[in-house]
C-alpha cells in the first residue's frame, strides 16, 4: 500500500503546527486515505490508478492547507509558552497529554508499576521517616524566645577528663557578676522531691533554679507567676509545677496556685504552672516536674570545690558565641590566679543550648540520613533498570514516534513525565510507610533526646518528601529517557522492528547501574557491619558486676526527716533486714549511686605520708557510699582484703575499699591494705580512712569509656552523700519483687516514696540505647539495600539472559555444555559485582571515617568487617545471577534458535 | 446528478448540519462520516479529505463535537467524534432554521414534497 503520510505532511509545511498536532492530523488523514485506497482498488484497474484517485481527494482545489490554516491558526500562533522559554511548542498542553499518556502506560503494566512504586516507596518512606526525626531534633528551634541566644556555660576541666564540667556555686556567682556579655545567667541543680500528705507518696524529678531562669528562657507560666528575685533566698518555700504534674497529679486544678504541698517534709506554696515544653539538658532521662528557687546559703555560695551546677545564660543582643567565649576565658584566667587551689587549669566553655541538647545524637542522625539517601539511590537504580528494560521493549513505539516527527526532546520529556509520575506515586505510598515506620521508630528512640515528642510528619516533612520524590523521578528517569531518545532510528528500523536488544549501549548502562548498586549497598553493609561489631564489643565489655537478677530502686530519704547519718542508718538497717527475709531475695544492699545512673561524686584524695600534688595534677576518684554486702550483692569481685562489714559503724575505725585502678595508681608495686587516705587532700578536715580491701574496676558513669578510679566508704561512717539506691540480688525475675520491696519501705515509713524501680539489665541496656538505635536502623537500611540490590542484579541478569537466548542456543547446538553456559552467565554477573565491590571498597575506606565517632572497639577500616561483607555481598550477588543463568542453561537449543 | 455549483453551495450552508446530525446518535470517525454522507445522499453529496477534516476541526474547536483516539484490538487507532451538549443545542437550532429555509424555498418555487 502506498504511504500517503509524506504527501499529507508536504501539504502541511508552512502551517507552523506543533509536532504533536501535526502528527495527529497526518495520522487521521492518512487513515482516511488508506481506507479510500482500499475502496478505490476495487474499481480501479491498476494500483497506480487507485493511488491517483485518492491523491485527487487530497488535492481538490488545493483546499487542505488554507482551510487548515484558518482552523488551526489559534494554536500555532499563540503557543503556550512556559515562563522563561521561547519554545513555540505547547508545553502545558504537552504536559497534560504526557501525564495522561504516562498514567495509561502505568495502568497497562500493573506488575511493573507495583514493583517500581514499592521500591521507591521503601526508599522515599525511609528518607521521610529519618528526616522527620532530624527535623524535630536538629532543625526545629527550641520552644524558647529567641533560642539562638541561649548558651550553656561549663567549667572546662579537660585535663581531668571533664571538658564540660558542672561549675561550683562560688565560680558561678563570680561569672555572673564579672561578665558583660550575658543579659542574664541562671544556675540549676537536679534535686528529687518527695511529695507526701496527699494520696500515695511520690518522688519527683525536679531542679533548684535561679529565680531568673524562666525569664532567661523566655517562658511565661500558664498559671500564676514566675519566681521573684527575693524568693531566691534560703528559707523561701515556693514551687512552680510542670504542666505534666499539674495535669496528672492535680487534675489540672486551676485553683492550684496558692495551695500548700508537702515536699521533702516541708510546706511549699505553689506560685505557678509552666507550659508543656520546658526542655532542659539532662542526663539519664531526668524529666523536671517541679522547680524551687536555688537559694544558696552563705556557705554554699562560698563553695568553690563542690561542682554540681548547670548554667544557662542568654547573650546580649549582637554578642556572638565567640565573643562570649572570649570574655569568659578572660574571667577564667582571672579566677585561676585568684583561687589557684580550686581553679588551676580550670577554663570556661560556652556552648549553645541547642548544641548541648542535640550534640550527642547529631552525628548518628546525620550518618543515618546519609544511609537512607543511599538506600533511595539503590531504589532509583533499580527502577531505572526496570525502565531501561521497558524502554528497550518500547523501541518500536519510540522509532515510530520519531519517524512520524516527534522531536527527541519531546520524547525525553514524555519519559521524564512518566518517571516523575512513578516517583510521585512512590512518594505517596512512601509517606504512608514513613507514617507507620515512625510509630515503630519512636518506641526505640533512645531516652533523653531533645524534642522527642515533636517527631511527626509536618509540613516540612511533606515538602521534603515531595522534593525528593521529584528529584528521584528525575534521577532514575534521566537514564532511560536519554537512552530512549538517543538510540539510532535507522538501526532499529533495519532490525525490522524486532524487540531484540536495547543495543550494546543499553546493556552497558544497565551494567553501570548494577555496579553502582553493588558499590552503594557495599558501603551500607560495611557501615552496618561496623556498627554491629561495635555493639557486640560493647555488650562483651565487662561492666565489673553481674547485671542479671538485680533489682534496683531509688529511696531518697528527705533531709528534713532524716537530716544526718544517725537517723538514716536505722532506716536502712531495718530495710535491709526486712527485705532479706522476702522470698526470692538472695541479698540486699544500699548505695549512694548505682553504676550508669550518671550521678555521684568524685574528688581528689590525699595519701598519708605523701605531699599533695599540685591541684591540676591530682586526679579525681569516684566516691560511692555503700552498705555492707554491696559488693556481694552487685557481684563485684573482691581482689584483695575484706568487704565492708556490719562492724564498720560510725564509732569504728574509718575504712575505705578502693578499685584496682586506684590501687595501681596510688600504690604501684605496693600492698595498699592498711594504708590511709582522706578525700580532698592531706590537709582536709575529713578523718583518715584505712584501706581494707581492693575490688575490680566498675564502669560507673560511662559504659563506653575506660573505668575511672573508685573508692567505696561505709555508709554509716559518712555524713554527707546519703545512700539512696537500693539494690537486691534475686533468685527470681528481679522486677517481680518490686512491689514487695516497696511495701517493706512503706511499712517502715508510710510517707517514703520509692521510684525508678528497674532491673540492672535495663539500666545497662539504656546506657547503650543510642548505639543500639544507630545499629538497628543502619542494619535495617543495609538489609533493605542488600535486598534491593539483589533484586536489581537478578533483574538485569534475567533480562540479559533472555536477550542472549538465541546466542546460548547456538552455543549449545555447537556443543557447549550446560556448565559452560552457567560459567559464562555467572561470570558476567560476577564481573559486574566485583567491579562494584571494588568501587565500594575504595569508597568505604574514605566514607566510613565519618562514622568513627559512632564506633567502639573497631576501627573505621576494620579488615574483618570489610572482608566478611565483601564475601557476603559477592555471594548474594552471585546467587542472584546464578538463578537466571540456570534457567538460561536449561533452554532447549531448538527452542532457543527459533526464539523471536 | 446535481451540478458542481449546487454541491458547493449546499455544502457551504449545510455541511455543519450534516456532520452534527451524523454524530448525533453515536461517535463516528472521519471516513465513516464521509461514507455516510455519500451513501445517504445517494452519491449526490461528496466530501473529500481536504474539506471534511478542516470542517471537523473547526466544529471541534467551537466545542460542538469532540474527537478522541480510540484503539481497538487488531486495528489502527482512529479518531472518533461525538456530539457535545453544546453541539446538541446548535444542532437543534440549525435543524429548525434549515426546515424554515427549505419550506420557504418550497413555497416560493412551488416544489412539492413527494
Amino acid at each position: 500500500m502506498p504511504d500517503f503520510k509524506d504527501e499529507i505532511r508536504k501539504r502541511l509545511v508552512g502551517l507552523n503546527l506543533s509536532p504533536t498536532r501535526e502528527n495527529e492530523i497526518v495520522e487521521e488523514l492518512s487513515q482516511h486515505l488508506d481506507d479510500q485506497y482500499e475502496q478505490a482498488l476495487q474499481s480501479a484497474t491498476t494500483e497506480e490508478e487507485a493511488r491517483q484517485a485518492v491523491l485527487l481527494e487530497l488535492n481538490e482545489n488545493d483546499l487542505l492547507a488554507p482551510a487548515l490554516r484558518r482552523v488551526e491558526r489559534r494554536i500555532s500562533q499563540n503557543p503556550v509558552v512556559v515562563m522563561g522559554t521561547k519554545s513555540k511548542t505547547n508545553l502545558l498542553g504537552d504536559l497534560w497529554q504526557d501525564l495522561r499518556y504516562g498514567l495509561r502506560m502505568l495502568t497497562r503494566n500493573p506488575a511493573f508499576t507495583i514493583v517500581a512504586v514499592i521500591a521507591l516507596a521503601l526508599g522515599i518512606g525511609a528518607n521521610s521517616a529519618i528526616f522527620s526525626v532530624v527535623n524535630a531534633v536538629l532543625l526545629r528551634p527550641l520552644p524558647y524566645k529567641n533560642p539562638d541566644a541561649l548558651m550553656t556555660v561549663w567549667e572546662d576541666a579537660t585535663h581531668l577528663g571533664f571538658p564540660y564540667n558542672t561549675p561550683s556555686p562560688a565560680n558561678f556567682i563570680d561569672w555572673r557578676e564579672q561578665n558583660t556579655v550575658f543579659e542574664g545567667m541562671a544556675a540549676m541543680a537536679q534535686r528529687s522531691f518527695n511529695l507526701t500528705g496527699a494520696g500515695e507518696p511520690e518522688r519527683f524529678d525536679g531542679r533548684k533554679v535561679s529565680s531568673n531562669l524562666f525569664t532567661i528562657l523566655g517562658v511565661e507560666p500558664v498559671l500564676g507567676r514566675n519566681f521573684l528575685p527575693e524568693e531566691d533566698k534560703p528559707g523561701s518555700r515556693v514551687v512552680i509545677l510542670s504542666h505534666g504534674v499539674w495535669q496528672r497529679r492535680f487534675g489540672g486544678d486551676t485553683g492550684i496556685v496558692g495551695r500548700a504541698l508537702t515536699l521533702n517534709g516541708e510546706a511549699y506554696t505553689v506560685v505557678g504552672v509552666m507550659p508543656g515544653a520546658v526542655d532542659l539538658p539532662s542526663m539519664d532521662n531526668w524529666h523536671d516536674q517541679l522547680w524551687v528557687p536555688i537559694a544558696f546559703t552563705a556557705e554554699e555560695a562560698a563553695g568553690r570545690g563542690n561542682h554540681y551546677l548547670e548554667v544557662i545564660a542568654r547573650t546580649k543582643p549582637g554578642v556572638t558565641r565567640q565573643q562570649a567565649q572570649a570574655e569568659m576565658t578572660t574571667i577564667a584566667a582571672r579566677l585561676e590566679k585568684q583561687y589557684p587551689a580550686e581553679n588551676t587549669r580550670i577554663g570556661i566553655r560556652v556552648r549553645p543550648l541547642h548544641e548541648q541538647l542535640v550534640g550527642d545524637i547529631k552525628p548518628a542522625l546525620l550518618v543515618l540520613l546519609g544511609a537512607v539517601a543511599f538506600v533511595l539511590l539503590i531504589a532509583c537504580a533499580n527502577v531505572a533498570n526496570l525502565l531501561l528494560a521497558r524502554a528497550a521493549g518500547r523501541q518500536k513505539e519510540i522509532a515510530l514516534r520519531l519517524a512520524v516527527g516527534a522531536s527527541r526532546s519531546r520524547l525525553t520529556r514524555q519519559f521524564l513525565t512518566e518517571s516523575v509520575l512513578l516517583a510521585g506515586l512512590g512518594g505517596l505510598v512512601g509517606l504512608l510507610f514513613s507514617y507507620l515506620g515512625l510509630n515503630i521508630l519512636k518506641t526505640f528512640i533512645p531516652p533523653g533526646i531533645s524534642q522527642e515528642q515533636a517527631i511527626s510528619i509536618d509540613g516540612k516533612v511533606l515538602i521534603f518528601t515531595g522534593l525528593i520524590s521529584l528529584v528521584t523521578g528525575l534521577i532514575f528517569g534521566l537514564a532511560p529517557a536519554t537512552q530512549a531518545s538517543n538510540f539510532g532510528l535507522s538501526e532499529t528500523l533495519k532490525e525490522g522492528g524486532r524487540d531484540s536488544s536495547g543495543g550494546s549501549r543499553g546493556n552497558r548502562l544497565r551494567g553501570v547501574l548494577v555496579i553502582g548498586e553493588v558499590a552503594v549497598s557495599f558501603l551500607l553493609l560495611i557501615g552496618a557491619g561496623l556498627l554491629i561489631n561495635s555493639f557486640l564489643h560493647l555488650r562483651k565489655l565487662d561492666p565489673g558486676y553481674r547485671a542479671d537478677h538485680l533489682l534496683t530502686m531509688k529511696v531518697t530519704l528527705p533531709e528534713t526527716k532524716y537530716p544526718d547519718k544517725e537517723r538514716r542508718a536505722p532506716f536502712f538497717r531495718e530495710l535491709i533486714r526486712r527485705v532479706q527475709t522476702l522470698p526470692g531475695v538472695e541479698s540486699v544492699a544500699v548505695a549512694s549511686n548505682l553504676p550508669l545512673t550518671y550521678s555521684g561524686d568524685s574528688m581528689p584524695i590525699g595519701v598519708e605520708g605523701r605531699p599533695d600534688p599540685p591541684p591540676d595534677q591530682s586526679p579525681d576518684v569516684i566516691l560511692r557510699v555503700v552498705s555492707p554486702g554491696y559488693f556481694h550483692t552487685m557481684g563485684i569481685p573482691m581482689v584483695q582484703g575484706r568487704d565492708i562489714s556490719e562492724k564498720d559503724t560510725a564509732d569504728a575505725v574509718r575504712v575505705v575499699v578502693i578499685s584496682e585502678k586506684a590501687a595501681r595508681y596510688f600504690w604501684p608495686g605496693q600492698d595498699p591494705i592498711g594504708k590511709r587516705l582522706k578525700p580532698g587532700s592531706t590537709t582536709s578536715e575529713s578523718p583518715w580512712r584505712e584501706v581494707i580491701g581492693i575490688v575490680k574496676d566498675v564502669r560507673q558513669n560511662d559504659f563506653v569509656a575506660e573505668p575511672k578510679m573508685q573508692m567505696y566508704m561505709a555508709h554509716e561512717q559518712v555524713g554527707s552523700f546519703a545512700a539512696n539506691a537500693v539494690v537486691v540480688r534475686t533468685q527470681v525475675d528481679p522486677l517481680s519483687l518490686g512491689t514487695g520491696v516497696r511495701k517493706v519501705v512503706w511499712e517502715i515509713d508510710k510517707d517514703q516514696p520509692v521510684s525508678d524501680i528497674r532491673s540492672m539489665e535495663e539500666i545497662v541496656s539504656r546506657a547503650v540505647a543510642r548505639q543500639r538505635f544507630s545499629m538497628m536502623l543502619f542494619g535495617i537500611f543495609a538489609t533493605l539495600a542488600l535486598v534491593l540490590a539483589s533484586v536489581g542484579i537478578y533483574g538485569v541478569m534475567s533480562y540479559s539472559m533472555a536477550q542472549r537466548t538465541r546466542e546460548i542456543g547456538i552455543r549449545m547446538a555447537l556443543g557447549a555444555q550446560r556448565k559452560d553456559v552457567l560459567k559464562m552467565a555467572v561470570g558476567q554477573g560476577l564481573k559486574l559485582v566485583l567491579i562494584g565491590v571494588g568501587i565500594g571498597l575504595a569508597a568505604a575506606f574514605v566514607l566510613t571515617r565519618v562514622m568513627a565517632s559512632l564506633l567502639f572497639g573497631v576501627s573505621a577500616t576494620d579488615p574483618v568487617t570489610f572482608i566478611t561483607i565483601s564475601i557476603i555481598l559477592t555471594g548474594v550477588a552471585v546467587l542472584a545471577s546464578y538463578i537466571p543463568a540456570v534457567r538460561a542453561a536449561r533452554v532447549d537449543p531448538m527452542v532457543a534458535l527459533r526464539y523471536q | 446528478m446535481a451540478s458542481a455549483m449546487l454541491d458547493r453551495e449546499l455544502k457551504k450552508g449545510s455541511a455543519e448540519l450534516l456532520i452534527l446530525s451524523l454524530v448525533e446518535d453515536r461517535p463516528r470517525h472521519g471516513y465513516d462520516i464521509a461514507q455516510l454522507i455519500e451513501l445517504r445522499s445517494h452519491g449526490t453529496l461528496h466530501f473529500n479529505v481536504a474539506s471534511l477534516y478542516p470542517l471537523l476541526y473547526r466544529l471541534e474547536k467551537r466545542g460542538w463535537i469532540r474527537g478522541r483516539w480510540v484503539e481497538k484490538a487488531g486495528q489502527r487507532r482512529r479518531r472518533y467524534y461525538r456530539l457535545t451538549p453544546a453541539g446538541k443545542k446548535t444542532l437543534a437550532a440549525q435543524r429548525d432554521g434549515w426546515r424554515e429555509f427549505v419550506e420557504a424555498i418550497s413555497r416560493i418555487t412551488g416544489i412539492q414534497h413527494a
